[in-house]
């Protein structure tokens, strides 16, 4: 028996009903995919009990999710696609690209140490070029940038003394790459009286996830449980500034590793808007925001929606006088992390992110705001307009506002 | 705190999502899926499957001679609505059109898609059907319309959409394939190929599969009509049709632009009142949370939108677990709590299918429930 066999019964409730297949971002804008119908519950059902099936196809899943929020059975479509993936990769073996690329902590790792170089030359042509050739990463898609001082280097509390305390699980994006988002929310958490401690944690697992590294995806994921877990039996609350790491510790967490643990854990979870918005609710927000005069387009990145969680950070973002903000309305990025970078799926992610930069250009806003490191990183490809996360925005909110003695 | 929180997003939730953002209130949308308008034809029917009309319409779903007019009105804000959204919808309740769909039946219907010709008595037609696409049947489609419509000439051909995949196409991933212009140019050359040999002496209407372009079927309906010498529709069966699925996306973005509030992938699993305030449990991915609201609209879509099982015992009301009687209506139903649609228990068809103009029609009515409503409780405060 395969290794990878796993016990999920959901898809037993799928009609067919072909939703998913619908609102699949790839499926619309390509035929090489089979679909989340039939890469989902219907290979399922093939599987189950029999031979283990390997379809190539599987690899152009990017597991945004939005199957999950599309069927009206709930069957846990991206599970069963995710599986999939790993079938796929444990079948016909990983290519070296996507062993990196899904490592992406590693990466952020050696590209910090080395920042300014790195920054360098990956905006030098022929060493794209030569990437491509070698690696398969598209020599046409840009990088972000990673930082020297990594956020690890910047902050290390690991304990925090006030009476509501916050665990940020930082994520590899604003640990390597995005420092200032890290930096923002403590200022954020900071202007509401929160302490923040930094608990031990490995990259959340969503690329490895993503390029059918399953096993090692799990082992990262127990490690964060455990980690985690120390601290919200303390009383802490967790809170993460990227909304990919947050839905597997919501989702994915809870449906791979099949423990009370995870489950546990998931309990404790909240998006930093949606962590905000909380305590807006309970009358406890600091809103002595300061007026910005701004109009701005709000990006809704597919891990955030498939969280079930509103719209939290427009619901912030409005407390801010003078702040106009537009939710977008666009479909799937199509960076979808590793996927955009890989050289056979780049002219499928630039399929997809068509929409989305002819909404931006429609709309001509000041800015664009997301949660998305990803995402903003198309964006940043697509589009002319600046990017921001709303941790930046609230930042700024709080310290423009004028000190009275 | 929410002024309105709509429980579904189907037509009717869509709907009542978006009437009431227009009226200024802040208003969440709570769903499990995409809501059962994926599976329709896009066509707003009177009473589905019958020629019933309008008075009859009006008599069946219980609306007195004195709301002839509010009824009106809410088409006509629907109508507006579809307009301003790219997808304007055309037709007359007083005047039921007889379209076509995909079997070679011929329905009626209220209103429908500038993409759709209503079928004449007599004339020619040429049904084309895609290779590719095996829910449309061009001669299964020819012999079931030739026995309505006797007097019509009707042939039929295939063309190729230029396409091949290892999954089964559908009428809307033809749609999608026509949304670009050289797949059209190429489709167009093949039909008229066919026409200088087949059909030489000029043809009436084309049927072709709800397949016309999904973002681009303005520019595809013309270009085919102007470019065929004649006039197009699209034959709605199987789902999903191009008829019904551009009408959801655009309706969804147009509610989410006005700031609607969309909790998805959630499911409602507890409701109590606080005073006259509805609160209600939403199951997330990770745990419960709360949301309250003034009005809560339940747009559940009856046992087809899952809103009621059919169970041993008799139907089970699935949202907010309270009693509804063998129809499916609520029995005894708390204040500011507002079924809409097939959620109403009305059961005048079947399983809750109540046609596309009760949905408009009771989206917009309980709106204006709703504003009553705001209204005394301004005069009492």
């Amino acid at each position: 028996m395969h290794e990878l066999s796993f016990h999920e019964t959901t898809f037993e409730k799928c009609l067919k009903c072909n939703a998913c297949t619908v609102n699949c971002p790839i499926s619309n804008v390509s035929f090489d995919f089979g679909g989340p119908k039939h890469l989902g519950p219907e290979l399922k059902r093939m599987m189950d009990h029999q031979e283990v099936i390997d379809d190539a196809r599987i690899e152009l899943c990017t597991l945004c999710g939005t199957c999950d929020a599309s069927c009206p059975e709930n069957v846990h479509v991206s599970t069963l696609t995710s599986y999939a993936k790993a079938i796929h990769a444990e079948e016909n073996g990983t290519k070296f690209r996507d062993l990196i690329l899904s490592n992406a902590e590693l990466v952020g790792k050696l590209a910090s140490t080395f920042a300014p170089i790195t920054n360098m030359t990956m905006k030098v042509k022929p060493v794209r070029k030569a990437m491509q050739k070698v690696l398969g990463i598209h020599a046409d898609r840009q990088f972000p940038t990673y930082e020297f001082s990594n956020f690890k280097r910047r902050y290390n509390k690991k304990h925090a003394t006030t009476e509501k305390k916050v665990a940020y699980f930082t994520g590899c994006y604003a640990t390597y790459n995005a420092p200032d988002v890290a930096d923002s929310f403590i200022k954020v958490m900071e202007y509401n009286g929160i302490d923040v401690a930094i608990p031990e944690q490995k990259c959340c697992g969503v690329p490895m996830f993503a390029n059918g590294q399953m096993k090692q995806g799990l082992k990262n994921a127990q490690f964060n449980t455990n980690s985690l877990l120390e601290y919200t039996r303390q009383g802490y609350d967790i809170v993460m500034t990227c909304t990919s790491c947050t839905s597997a510790f919501k989702k994915e967490y809870a449906s791979y590793l099949k423990t009370e643990e995870a489950e546990e854990l998931a309990q404790h979870i909240y998006d930093a808007d949606e962590y905000l918005r909380i305590l807006h609710e309970e009358g406890v927000l600091n809103t002595n925001f300061a007026t910005i005069n701004a109009k701005v387009g709000y990006y809704a990145p597919c891990h955030m929606k498939g969280q079930g969680i509103g719209n939290p950070a427009m619901d912030i973002l409005e407390l801010i006088p003078g702040f106009e903000i537009q939710d977008m309305a666009a479909s799937c990025c199509g960076q979808c992390g590793t996927f955009g970078f890989k050289e056979e799926k780049y002219p499928y992610s630039l399929e997809l992110g068509k929409g989305l930069a002819t909404v931006v250009e429609e709309l001509d806003a000041d800015y664009t705001v997301t949660e998305c490191g990803m995402c903003k990183n198309q964006l940043d490809q697509l589009t002319n307009k600046q990017v921001k996360h709303p941790m930046q925005i609230l930042k700024t909110a709080y310290e423009k506002v004028p000190v009275t003695s | 705190m929410y002024d309105v929180i709509v429980v579904g997003q189907g037509l009717t939730g869509l709907l009542s999502a978006i009437v009431a953002r227009k009226q200024n209130k802040k208003v969440a949308l709570v769903a499990k899926g995409t809501g059962k308008m994926l599976q329709s034809t896009g066509l707003m029917d009177l009473v589905p499957g019958s020629n019933k009309d309008f008075s009859q319409w009006m008599e069946l779903y219980g609306l007195s001679n004195r709301e002839k007019i509010t009824v009106k009105d809410a088409i006509n804000e629907f109508k507006r609505l579809t307009e301003k959204i790219g997808y304007e919808y055309v037709g007359d309740v007083d005047k039921l059109a007889n379209v076509v769909t995909s079997s070679g039946h011929l329905k009626s219907t209220a209103l429908y898609p500038k993409t759709i010709t209503p079928i004449p008595e007599k004339g020619r037609i040429v049904i084309v059907g895609f290779n590719e696409i095996v829910d449309f049947q061009p001669e299964f489609l020819k012999g079931n319309l030739q026995k309505e419509r006797p007097n019509l000439q009707i042939k039929t051909m295939s063309v190729s959409l230029g396409k091949d995949s290892q999954r089964t196409l559908t009428q809307l991933d033809a749609a999608r394939v026509l949304d670009e212009k050289d797949n059209r140019e190429q489709i167009l050359r093949q039909i008229k190929e066919k026409m200088k040999t087949e059909f030489t002496d000029g043809v009436d209407l084309f049927i072709f599969p709800a397949a016309l372009g999904v973002q681009q079927w303005e520019k595809v309906h013309s270009q085919f009509c102007s470019e065929l010498k004649a006039m197009v529709t699209e034959a709605p069966g199987l789902p999903p049709n191009a008829t019904a699925i551009r009408l959801h996306e655009r309706l969804r973005k147009e509610a989410i632009k006005l700031g609607v509030r969309f909790y998805t992938d959630t499911e409602v699993n507890g409701f109590s009142k606080k005073g006259t305030i509805n609160e209600i449990t939403i199951k997330m991915n990770n745990r419960n949370a709360k949301l309250e609201s003034q009005h809560l609209l339940i747009c559940t879509g009856g046992i087809l939108g899952g809103g009621l099982e059919q169970t041993a015992k008799g139907l089970k009301e699935t949202t907010l677990q309270l009693s509804v009687n063998k129809e499916g209506a609520y029995v005894d139903l708390p204040d500011h709590v507002y079924p809409v649609g097939a959620s109403l228990g009305t059961n005048v068809i079947h399983y809750g299918i109540t046609g596309g103009i009760y949905s408009v029609v009771s989206s917009y009515l309980t709106n204006l429930q709703i504003e009553r409503s705001d209204m005394r409780g301004l005069q009492r405060a």
